[in-house]
């Protein structure tokens, strides 16, 4: 199995031309696995607790402003994916202008998302401190807003996205848009380490979308999931879950 | 890029019937190649450009031979030569456009070997593509012929999608025009794909012009009787009178009726990468006078959308004139 | 006058062979122990070699090793390297050679072998390296410099590489098609007033011009195949020449002449790019010597693209005036040739070809050659004068049509007659008839009843006719003559001319024949294998065959007529002067029973020896026509000698031809309806031959009027048309199924046979008509540009702009 593919350039040199795809195949069966032990696990071995009441007073967790820029993101990424191993799967669809677009949407709402959480969102919420690194082993100590996990999961999911962007746009900028016409290539190396970056945060984007999309689905964390179509959750999962005197909620 | 030509070594396999074949194409896969009439393969294989290991050599399946009468038409064997096409009664007295079309493929000694198939599965004839360089069709990352000075004369001017070569097959503009369907077997049967749905875009499938993948055969193309004995114009224009590709041509299909157009197909090729349907100039002649006016008043509906290259931009005037003339009925 | 053989058709010896399949060329020769090699070549358009590591190639069973640079004697630029190192200038140079017990083994070894490479900046326009900053095709520059003594268009010592720049706005002016003030060119020639002379002009006419290059696509490559015995070197080869390249041939290798066998006696087409030994024939002999195999170095098709040499291509500007009673009083032409990635360009013959067409009162020509990381360019059929011929003739219908003046009575009056002057030194002809040939193709063609055909043909076809010149230089002198009358009363004619395929190899000879008034039944041509006693005889190129071997045959036939007399008045008594020769016979002219047989003077010949036998020779030939008389001595009767006739002035070889063309003016395809080409060649020697030289030389016309051209990416200089399919020689239904082809078949006094030759101007007239013709079909439109492809018609007529313009060359 091959990790890098290589390539003759026009002048015959051997130069890279991606990541392999056999990679995606990896990433498929390792998440499956790693996703599958951990609900078996959690299924047979972890501790069964009851789930926190979803009823009584509602706690705002999420604006409706952040959950659509969350949602289109989420639909965006998905169509990312999609589109972008269809050609290597074999699926026949004209998925190159999806892709470029879904990219563009991808882009804005990050740029917005991200303006919006450095000035007008509680930024520090997001912070990964030393001390978030303790929570995982020592139950007693409950997160603010966001769990070590979630915030794990955000910034994972941050590097990821802006790696697949930043290689995306320059990509972007070798084929045909309404606005340009695809430039020469003088070098064939550079634009394949641009498709070896693009094609390696690929491969770690659909890993963890993966995982995010299990944890979102699993039966105690569903009501995040709730609250990033809500916008809330209940008083007691909040108690349950945050310490209250970390997280302020309104 | 050394000039190799001479064959690497390989093996050779000789199957007698489609089952045979198809169980070798679906068992080699990717490491096989079919071969024919061989004049798309051996250029690729003696520049080593193409690296199949092992050749199915189809000649000797007789059941892939012969043009014969159906229910509803006619079939027509894939290894049928260029040259039966033109001669067979049965295709020159019904079907005249396809044997106007395959009667104008490169040279007689190449339509003496070379098949319907191997004519409609051809692989494109950019040039870039052909020298062996690793562009976006032979799963590279980039077009050469796409640039700002790409030698690009010869190339697409519509739905382009990285790629822009265009449709090399002379036959597949009348094929398509006269609602053609190829029988395509596999290890998981035999199906059946209207001509039109054959060709593929760089925009569903980059790397192939067809939807033939590895384990496919094209055993058979059934023209239906609805367009036989039509009125029929086929027209490619090419740099040589012998042994060219078309730089734009055009088959067309129409059903008159006291000079009136009741119905037309029209097939323009080597502008895109795959035969085009003029839909657009179809629908605008339906009901009128197969005349000069009507030809003047819809020529140039031929080539809304086109989105010419650097070199290319005579492919525009070119197609609208041949429109022109397949509507009017005369060059 | 009456000839027996002169003027009549013959049965070539080689064409049974052709006809059948049964004639072999170099790829066909095998040998016991035979090793097959093949060439990696260059995939880069310039740099050099850094590393070539074939360690794993030379471990694979039956690869028995490789040849590089380093096994050649050093080639320094512009010297085309029969394989290169640190001057790569072109894709396709080949690199190394592998041999292998067989081809599939030595390309699979091909395939194995590393070769590290450093590019450098590469161009493929040659208005692209001549700005100021511009990309310079070798390291030190751009330009072909002459240090020495060196014929144009050779890569021989003498030469050098230079370098010219011109600035920005020079080149934009030259682009723009005006003359860039104050630019330094390095070829110029003048004579008259050039500046006071349009100042004369009633009519003014300036254009720019592109000719584009395209490779001479010989049919058969250049493959080779060599084995040494005994010190000896037996070289199959494909030359068009025969014993002309010898020496060259022999010092490739390093080895005393005597010691070379060249084997040709049949060529495959070589159009200028075969006339000498070319640079591969050395990996071919060395590389078997250095393996003490028979070997052969197989050239593809491709291969041939890239090595098989190619026309020049001109960038130019010229302007000219007419003065009112019609006649040219000015021309100033500029020309930029690109002579690809080695040879030279072709202006200064570009601008003889106008010198002597028109005969301008007044001319000045401008003009340089430069580099560009393409092809190697050679010559190629009327190198210079053809591709000028093709842009000139629309140029010079402008003119004529603002005078006024009818194309046909425009050429007339300003035709090369018997007192026409050539060139910058305005040398004479040895005789000119082309005032005739005009008004020969005029009356053919029925030019003034096709002037008042409608122009208009139907709704999208229009009609247009043209007229055009061609011209070369046919002739020389100072070759030997060789021939044999064997005791069994055989002639055997030898020449040293190649077999290019035109039949002139055995036509000339005949020219003995006519003078020893033998019948041809008893004629053998000798020719083919220089172990076959072959003298030196000219080079097989530049339309000179006919009129330079005709001459040496003569004088051979000449020696050989009077050993026969001196030879009878020896046995039958009187002087050689009393004895005529007749019926294969020798007697005295005043009582014919007293003489003998050809054959039995070659009897006496041998025994009397001497010169008569070949014992002893003229001192004054060719070192290679010694070593064949030495090898026939004592065989019969040798007739041997130096063409030292009296030649003055430039032998030139004409042609005119008309054309009528229907033009599609809704594809821009067009048909040639009619063509006319006129020889004027001075006597017919071959009919059939001269017929197949104009309708061949004709088609090739077509073929640059409106097919062939060099197409380069100049993002990555990669050729787009490589292949014979994508470079487009016109085929079958390209061209006219009848040609009409006649001779004005009027003697040049220069020649004993009266004849010229007529190779080159063939394809000029053909492709100077076919562009005129265009032209006319679209109202007199200039596309300034061959070849003339049905796009850029398509897109005039659109009148949208996309035109390739600003003199591009090498391109769409």
């Amino acid at each position: 199995m091959e990790i890098i593919r290589y390539r003759h350039d026009v002048w015959g040199e051997e130069v890279i031309l991606g990541v392999s795809w056999d990679l995606l195949w990896v990433v498929a069966v390792a998440a499956f696995l790693l996703l599958a032990a951990h609900a078996i696990f959690m299924a047979a071995l972890a501790k069964k607790k009851a789930r926190p009441s979803s009823e009584g007073k509602r706690i705002n967790r999420h604006d409706a402003i952040d959950r659509a820029f969350h949602w289109i993101m989420a639909g965006s990424v998905l169509v990312l994916i999609a589109t972008g191993i269809s050609p290597i799967v074999g699926i026949r669809i004209s998925w190159l202008n999806i892709h470029w677009i879904a990219g563009l949407v991808l882009t804005f709402v990050c740029v917005f998302h991200i303006i919006r959480a450095m000035f007008w969102q509680d930024f520090k919420s997001m912070l990964l401190g030393p001390a978030d690194f303790k929570e995982p082993f020592d139950e007693s100590i409950k997160p603010g807003k966001y769990s070590f996990e979630q915030k794990g999961m955000h910034w994972a999911m941050t590097v990821l996205v802006i790696a697949v962007i930043a290689t995306g746009i320059t990509l972007f900028l070798n084929i045909n848009t309404p606005w340009w016409d695809r430039p020469s290539v003088e070098d064939e190396g550079s634009l394949g380490i641009f498709f070896l970056l693009h094609g390696t945060a690929t491969l770690g984007l659909i890993a963890f979308t993966a995982i995010h999309i299990y944890f979102a689905v699993r039966p105690e964390k569903r009501f995040y999931t709730r609250s990033m179509v809500t916008g809330w959750i209940s008083e007691a999962e909040m108690k349950e879950n945050h310490d209250t005197n970390k997280w302020k909620a309104e | 890029m050394s000039s190799h030509d001479v064959m690497p070594e390989m093996g050779l396999y000789q199957p007698v019937s489609v089952e045979d074949a198809v169980g070798l194409a679906s068992q080699l896969a990717e490491r096989g190649w079919l071969v024919g009439g061989g004049q798309d393969t051996y250029g690729w294989l003696k520049d080593r450009a193409k690296r199949p290991e092992v050749l199915v050599d189809l000649k000797g399946i007789e059941s892939m031979r012969g043009v014969r009468e159906t229910a509803d038409g006619i079939e027509i064997g894939a290894l049928v030569t260029l040259t039966e096409i033109t001669r067979n009664p049965l295709i020159t007295e019904r079907y005249a456009l396809l044997a106007q079309a395959a009667g104008r493929v490169a040279s007689p000694q190449i339509r003496n070997v070379g098949t319907l198939a191997g004519n409609v599965a051809q692989d494109a004839r950019c040039w870039y593509y052909r020298r062996g360089l690793n562009c976006y069709r032979a799963g590279g990352n980039l077009c050469y012929a796409d640039t700002p000075e790409g030698m690009n004369r010869e190339h697409a001017l519509f739905n382009t999608s990285r790629c822009v070569a265009v449709s090399p097959s002379d036959t597949g503009t009348a094929l398509v025009a006269l609602e053609a369907q190829m029988v395509i077997s596999s290890s998981s049967g035999e199906r059946v794909v209207d001509a039109e749905d054959f060709f593929v875009g760089p925009n569903l499938d980059i790397r192939h012009m067809t939807v033939l993948r590895p384990g496919d055969i094209l055993t058979a193309v059934r023209i239906p009787a609805k367009w036989a004995n039509a009125e029929f114009y086929f027209e490619k224009v090419a740099d040589r009178n012998v042994w060219d590709f078309a730089l734009v041509s055009i088959a067309a299909a129409m059903r008159v009726n006291n000079g009136v157009i009741e119905d037309s197909r029209l097939v323009a090729g080597a502008v895109q990468c795959t035969p085009r349907r003029l839909t657009s100039v179809e629908s605008a002649i339906r009901g009128k006078a197969r005349n000069q006016e009507t030809a003047d008043q819809v020529a140039s509906l031929a080539v809304q959308g086109a989105q010419p290259l650097n070199f290319n931009h005579f492919k525009m005037p070119l197609m609208e004139n041949l429109v022109n003339r397949a509507v009017r009925g005369h060059a | 006058m009456t000839y027996m053989h002169i003027g009549k058709d013959f049965t070539p010896p080689d064409i049974e062979g052709k006809v059948t399949g049964a004639a072999r060329y170099a790829e066909d020769f095998r040998r016991d122990g035979l090793v097959f090699a093949r060439l990696l070549t260059s995939p880069i358009p310039a740099g050099r070699v850094v590393n070539i590591d074939a360690s794993e190639a030379l471990a694979m069973p039956g690869v028995l090793g490789i040849f590089t640079a380093d096994d050649l004697p050093e080639s320094k630029p512009p010297a085309n390297p029969a394989l290169a190192k640190e001057f790569i200038t072109y894709i396709g140079q080949p690199i190394l050679a592998v041999a292998a017990e067989s081809e599939e083994l030595a390309e699979a070894a091909i395939e194995r072998i590393v070769v590290e490479y450093e590019r450098r900046p590469f161009v493929v326009d040659p208005l692209e390296t001549l700005i100021e900053g511009g990309p310079d095709p070798y390291p030190m520059g751009n330009s072909l410099i002459r240090t020495g003594e060196a014929a144009a268009g050779t890569t021989a010592s003498g030469t050098g590489v230079g370098q010219i720049k011109w600035t920005a706005d020079q080149v934009a002016s030259f682009r723009a098609g005006r003359f860039p003030t104050g630019a330094n060119f390095p070829e110029e020639w003048m004579y008259g007033d050039v500046d006071a002379a349009f100042a004369q002009c009633s009519t003014i006419v300036e254009e720019p011009f592109v000719t584009i290059g395209y490779p001479h696509h010989s049919l058969e490559s250049r493959t080779g195949m060599a084995y040494w015995e005994n010190g000896k070197c037996y070289f199959h080869g494909s030359l068009q020449s025969h014993t002309v390249g010898h020496d060259a041939l022999s010092a490739m290798l390093e080895i005393d002449p005597a010691n070379l066998v060249f084997i040709n006696e049949n060529t495959g087409g070589g159009f200028g790019s075969k006339i000498f030994p070319y640079p591969t024939m050395a990996v071919t002999g060395r590389f078997a010597r250095k393996l003490n195999r028979p070997l052969q170095l197989r050239i593809t098709r491709a291969e041939e693209f890239y090595i098989g040499s190619a026309r020049s291509g001109m960038q130019g500007w010229i302007k000219v005036g007419l003065r009112d009673n019609g006649r040219v009083g000015a021309v100033d032409v500029a020309i930029v040739g690109d002579a690809g990635a080695g040879g030279g360009a072709s202006g200064s013959s570009a601008a003889e070809h106008i010198s002597i067409m028109y005969q301008p009162e007044n001319m000045r020509f401008r003009g340089m050659s430069l580099y560009t990381n393409t092809a190697p360019r050679g010559a190629q059929r009327g190198p210079g004068q053809n591709e000028m011929a093709a842009v000139l003739s629309p140029i010079m219908d402008k003119a004529a049509r603002q005078a006024g003046i009818d194309l046909v009575e425009f050429r007339r009056l300003n035709a090369p007659g018997m007192e026409a002057k050539i060139g910058p030194r305005q040398g004479g002809l040895s005789s000119s008839y082309y005032p005739e040939a005009l008004q020969m193709a005029a009356a053919e063609f029925g030019w003034e009843q096709k002037k008042a055909l409608p122009r208009q043909i139907s709704a999208t076809k229009v009609r247009g006719i043209g007229v055009g010149e061609g011209y070369h230089s046919a002739g020389a002198s100072g070759y030997d003559g060789l021939l044999r009358i064997a005791p069994d009363g055989k002639i055997y004619l030898h020449t040293g001319v190649g077999n290019l395929g035109t039949y002139s190899y055995a036509a000339v000879v005949r020219a003995a024949a006519e003078a020893l008034q033998c019948s041809w039944e008893n004629c053998v041509v000798v020719h083919g294998r220089t172990d076959y006693h072959l003298q030196h005889s000219t080079y097989q190129g530049g339309s000179n065959t006919m009129f330079t071997e005709t001459r040496s045959s003569h004088v051979a036939a000449m020696d050989a007529i009077r050993k026969l007399k001196e030879i009878a008045a020896a046995q039958f008594g009187g002087a050689a002067d009393d004895y005529s020769i007749g019926g294969e016979r020798v007697f005295l002219t005043s009582d014919s029973s007293k003489g003998m047989t050809y054959g039995e003077a070659a009897q006496k010949a041998i025994e009397m020896g001497g010169e008569y036998s070949g014992a002893s020779f003229p001192e004054d030939i060719h070192n290679t026509t010694k070593r064949a008389v030495q090898g026939l001595a004592g065989t019969g009767l040798i007739g041997v000698g130096k063409d030292t006739l009296p030649k003055s002035g430039t032998t030139p070889g004409f042609a005119v031809a008309m054309v009528e063309i229907e033009l599609d003016t809704e594809t821009g395809k067009f048909d040639i309806l009619n063509y006319t080409g006129i020889a004027e060649c001075g006597t017919i020697v071959h009919p059939l031959g001269l017929r197949q030289a104009m309708n061949g030389g004709g088609v090739w016309g077509f073929g640059m009027a409106g097919y062939e051209r060099h197409v380069y990416d100049p993002q990555n200089g990669l050729p787009a048309n490589v292949g014979l399919y994508q470079s487009k020689p016109p085929t079958y239904l390209d061209v006219p199924v009848q040609m009409n082809c006649s001779a004005t078949d009027m003697p040049d006094p220069q020649s004993p046979v009266g004849a010229r030759g007529i190779g080159e101007p063939a394809q000029g007239c053909a492709v100077a008509a076919l562009m005129s013709a265009i032209s006319d079909a679209l109202d007199g439109h200039l596309f300034n540009r061959t070849p003339v492809t049905p796009d850029m018609i398509v897109n005039h007529i659109a009148q949208n702009g996309f035109n390739t313009g600003d003199l591009k060359t090498n391109t769409f």
